[in-house]
């Protein structure tokens, strides 16, 4: 008998039935996918770190090396399993001609290295240790995706030709966001390249065991080692690996609980109008003695039946869409060696789905033991008054038309049902709004502010060369003498030691100079403005546990000077470890110097750039809009993708839910319909009143969407941005979109749906629906 | 005197092919203007089918049915919605009351679709009629905290509001007891007194010997006419009256 009754219900309403289905399904696929690419994600990172043996501890140094003293410390450190120095020649880009063309434009820092012998390998694509022979050369697998060069294509360095033998993957520096690229060469080859590029050297360790590594990481620098560039440690590049694929799949997941939700909303709209149409029977059901949850049964079977179709259809599309978003991570990180995991995995995501919605049925069927079978048989309605509407009554209504009138009161009086309508406008208008808030937010020029980057036309870089304040002062004086450029400033950054409470120390780098010429954004406090004030990075603030207030103590020159903590700030540069301060410093020990400038007109800007290039050799110039473009454009470009996609996809939601809840109200008004039209009302009145009911729930809606995009969503949105390294930042919000062009999108489209969807009341026969 | 409703040979059927059969079958009819007529004819013969038929509210096969004059048939949705609400007036079996709206609201509806006055007349005039109905108490309430005969009187307050010329009452008392249904009846005298036309469908004898002229129905057509004159209250005739209608309902052999 159940079957009957559920197979006859789903037939009459085969509409939602197949929406909330496709919904479910949507849903299933989405965290199920979610779930298979957590599990490749991870354990393709695990493999490949796994076989490249990825160092726990790296310090990248330029300058004189003292590689016996480095030994020795690796000797006697109990901690250290395995040691090595790589040498890596950093080029300049310019020199790397492909054949299509350079890579003078790259923002990464481009080098060669040859294979290592103890650890930290790079693999070809199937995972392989690579062994490379003279003449060949192995380029970073971000040049074949970008489709710079391919195998067999010949690569220029220095006027030397190389053959492209293939791609590697490396486990360091693989990420677009480690700003270092190696090549590979053979050991011959790499002599001669080697007197042509500026040397750096990577101090590596592996460690007997990953737990020691705070305790290590503190040895070595108070051992006073060679450390003249970044620090990095086998979380961080772990991270780095995961975070662009994560991303992708933190977006999926949130998708798919809007998903669920909008599911819910569906189920739950339907269930109430099903409820409300039954109330008689179950009334009656009740009084002769049936149990509730005897009744409940029916209508649980019923969505169990829906769901379970459901998941089932979604688990198996999982399957067409996995190869396409596994691509990437295939293509960077390799197979995983546990993906048999993941279609576990991947079933569990989805019985999740179902049971959450078994639960919610459930749980919407909690009003059953409500009904009082008195009532329902008496007057086949409930008796639920909802406060609000006694005030709310056609005989007090003075403003409104009778016709809008009705609509809002209908809203009011069945707030349950329009609540569902509701939420999923809210969902929609979030939907819409976010995403492009987010857009605006990292497409607008203030936006590098948030990340450490003062607003500024050019950089110039002068790192890994010696005399650097001559250099940067010969610099400073050009630009002081060029009329075009409006204002510049040379900051220079040199390591200090910190002292730490326990006594221990740390070394810490310091970028001093003026840093209100090209302000950044501070998540906490202001800039450093007198001699004894420093602001930190983010990570050396919790690395110091030092918050704004607190007081820090540096070693300068031998004596110790007490500075305070001015303001907290989101780093992406060098390793997002830094802190600015304003002190003199009379010592010559600069690690790097970066001038910045403006210029007078924007137009300059790439003369500008080609100008002091040219003129100052060894320095690296660039233009930071061609920085961040290089940096986040193609982040920038998918979140603006991105929330096109949500526009259209928001708007769908819209449209179709809309339709769904007023072709089902109109079933379900019918009598009242018939009633009015018996009356005198006209087929207008009540498209009219249609019109009012949606328009108003929408309005809400949108009021409530726009709220909470801006609260919950801001905080959202930041979190997405934290992970690139920002942690506090304000919406940029697009008034003209995001209040007016938006609105009126979704205003239109639910206009001319519900009329649309309310062509049927015009059918309505008054003399077949009055008789009930 | 001047025809309100003339409807002359109309058909209307339902059903398609085998099924079909003509629910009306030729019916001519005349109502005029300030007459008291009631329907009679065991169920299923059509009474109600033709109340919709020459109220307009539903489309008939053929035949034609004018109202005051116009041809109904040519009118369009709209034009019949204006109609409906302004000339005439609707009570049905069934209180087909709004079950959102309270029973103040549910009374002055049709009047509120024009505001062509104020709305503190509208519902003076609304508080008139329900005092006069003796229902004025419930006016605040919900229209599941009344009974079925003072829900039945919510419907009659409703189609006076808009002072129409005709009131179709489609057994207006089927539902209630005899108490009930008498205090329906008065009201119903009243306003025919008031020189409203009526047009009443009946189960009931004693309910239809208040009224001046009965047709009775059977089969989809009109199958008899008794005239029975104006009654008087004072006569205290109302047992004759009953007694001569049901001798004539019973020499119609039905
Ligand atoms: N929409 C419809 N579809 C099919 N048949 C219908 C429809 N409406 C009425 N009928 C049929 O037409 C016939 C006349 O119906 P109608 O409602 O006019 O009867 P009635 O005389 O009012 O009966 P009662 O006294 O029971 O109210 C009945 O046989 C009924 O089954
Ligand atoms: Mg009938």
């Amino acid at each position: 008998m159940y079957y009957r009754i559920i197979r006859n219900d789903i037939l009459r309403n085969k509409a939602i039935t197949l929406t909330t289905m496709v919904f479910v399904a949507a849903a299933a696929m989405l965290v199920s996918l979610a779930a298979i690419l957590i599990i490749n994600l991870s354990g393709a990172i695990d493999t490949l770190m796994t076989r490249a043996k990825t160092p726990h501890f790296m310090q990248m140094h330029s300058g004189k090396m003292d590689t016996g003293q480095l030994a020795a410390f690796a000797a006697q450190n109990g901690d250290v399993a395995e040691f090595q120095v790589l040498e890596f020649i950093n080029v300049d880009g310019a020199r790397i001609v492909f054949e299509k063309s350079s890579l003078a434009d790259s923002v990464q820092d481009n080098g060669f290295s040859v294979q290592s012998e103890k650890f930290d390998y790079l693999l070809d694509l199937d995972g392989n240790m690579i062994r490379v022979s003279d003449g060949e050369i192995y380029v970073p697998i971000c040049y074949m995706q970008d489709g710079s060069t391919k195998v067999g294509d010949t690569v220029e360095v220095f006027g030397r030709e190389f053959i492209v033998g293939g791609f590697l993957r490396d486990s360091l520096m693989n990420s677009l966001l480690a700003s270092s690229k190696r090549f590979l060469v053979s050991r011959n080859d790499f002599m001669g390249i080697g007197e042509l590029g500026n040397v750096e050297y990577l101090i590596e360790f592996r460690l007997k065991d990953i737990s020691a590594l705070g305790a290590f990481e503190t040895a070595y620098t108070s051992a006073g080692l060679d450390a003249n560039g970044p620090t990095l440690t086998y979380p961080l590049f772990k991270t780095m690996n995961a975070i662009s694929d994560g991303l992708m799949i933190a977006v999926i997941l949130l998708v798919s609980v809007l998903v669920v939700m909008i599911a819910f909303m569906c189920i739950r709209f339907t269930l109430l109008a099903k409820i409300e149409e039954d109330y008689r029977e179950i009334g009656v059901m009740k009084a002769i003695g049936l149990r509730v949850s005897d009744i409940k049964k029916i209508y649980l079977a019923k969505y169990a039946a829906i769901a379970a179709v459901g998941s089932l259809l979604g688990y198996t599309l999982s399957f067409v869409f996995r190869d396409m978003l596994l691509e990437n991570i295939r293509l960077y990180m390799g197979e995983s060696e546990n993906a048999s995991f993941a279609l576990l995995f991947g079933i569990i995501g989805v019985l999740l789905v179902f049971l959450a919605i078994m639960a919610y049925v459930n749980g919407v069927l909690k009003r059953f033991q409500k009904i009082s079978p008195a009532e329902a048989v008496r007057f086949g309605i409930s008796q639920e008054k909802s406060a609000g509407t006694r005030l709310f009554r056609l005989s007090r209504n003075r403003l409104l038309g009778t016709n809008v009138f009705l609509g809002i009161r209908d809203v009011l009086a069945r707030k349950g049902l329009y609540a569902t309508m509701l939420a999923v406008l809210v969902i929609s208008a979030f939907i819409i709004i976010v995403p492009q808030n987010l857009y605006n937010t990292i497409s607008s020029k203030g936006f590098i502010a948030y990340m450490g980057i003062g607003q500024s036309d050019l950089r110039v870089d002068i790192q890994q060369t010696d005399n650097v304040s001559e250099k940067a002062a010969e610099i400073a004086a050009a630009m002081e003498a060029d009329s075009t450029i409006s204002k510049y400033v040379v900051l220079v950054t040199k390591t200090f030691r910190v002292k730490m409470e326990d006594g221990s120390e740390e070394q810490i780098k310091v970028e001093l100079g003026d840093h209100s010429i090209f302000p950044i954004k501070y998540a906490e406090g202001g800039a450093p403005a007198t001699g004894d004030e420093i602001a930190l990075s983010v990570l050396n603030a919790r690395e110091l546990d030092k918050k704004v207030g607190d007081g820090i103590t540096l070693t300068i020159d031998g004596q110790e000077k007490n500075l305070t903590v001015c303001g907290i700030y989101s780093d992406v540069t060098n390793g997002g470890k830094t802190a600015k301060a304003v002190f003199a410093d009379p010592s010559a020990d600069i690690m790097w110097s970066v001038i910045s400038a403006e210029l007078s007109a924007k137009s300059l800007i790439r003369e500008k750039t080609a100008e002091y290039a040219e003129r100052f050799g060894f320095a690296k110039v660039s233009d930071i809009d061609e920085y961040v473009v290089q940096t986040f454009g193609s982040t920038i470009n998918s979140v603006r993708k991105a929330s096109q996609a949500a526009v259209g996809v928001a708007l769908s939601i819209t449209i179709l839910v809309t339709l769904l809840f007023m072709r089902m109200l109109v079933v379900k008004d019918r009598y009242s319909i018939a009633v009015m039209k018996a009356f005198g009302f006209t087929n207008s009145d009540i498209t009219a009143q249609f019109v009012s009911r949606s328009v108003f729930v929408l309005l809400i809606g949108i009021v409530l969407g726009t709220l909470l995009a801006n609260t919950l969503g801001e905080a959202l949105a930041g979190v997405v941005i934290a992970s690139f390294g920002a942690s506090s930042f304000e919406f940029v919000v697009d008034p003209l979109a995001a209040y007016l062009v938006c609105p009126l999108l979704m205003v239109v489209s639910t206009l001319v749906v519900t009329i649309f969807g309310t062509l049927d009341a015009g059918r309505i026969k008054i003399s077949e629906n009055i008789k009930e | 005197m001047k025809k309100m409703i003339v409807g002359e040979n109309i058909l209307k059927s339902f059903g398609e092919g085998d099924d079909k059969r003509n629910v009306l079958d030729g019916v001519s009819v005349e109502i005029n203007e300030g007459e008291f007529v009631s329907v009679m004819g065991p169920s299923g013969s059509g009474k109600s089918t033709l109340m919709f038929a020459l109220s307009g509210m539903d489309g008939i096969d053929s035949g034609k049915v004018t109202f005051d004059g116009r041809d109904l048939s040519t009118l369009k949705d709209n034009e019949l919605a204006d109609i409906r609400r302004a000339e005439m007036g609707f009570v049905f079996q069934q209180p087909t009351l709004l079950k959102n709206l309270n029973i103040l609201d549910n009374i002055i509806l049709p009047s509120m679709r024009d505001h062509r006055e104020d709305v503190s007349k509208i519902t003076e005039k609304a508080r008139l009629l329900m005092e006069k109905a003796g229902i004025l108490e419930l006016e605040k309430r919900g229209i599941t905290q009344a009974s079925g005969g003072q829900l039945q009187r919510v419907g009659i307050c409703r189609a006076l509001m808009n002072q129409p010329k005709i009131i179709f009452c489609d057994e207006p008392t089927g539902a209630l007891n005899s108490k009930s249904a008498n205090e329906i009846m008065g009201l119903l005298a009243d306003i025919h007194r008031a020189g409203t036309t009526i047009l009443l469908v009946t189960h009931d004898v004693k309910v239809a010997a208040k009224t001046e002229r009965v047709l009775c129905m059977f089969d989809g057509q009109i199958a008899g006419e008794y005239l029975a004159g104006a009654y008087d209250e004072t006569r205290n005739d109302l047992k004759s009256r009953e007694e001569s209608l049901t001798t004539w309902l019973a020499g119609m052999k039905l």
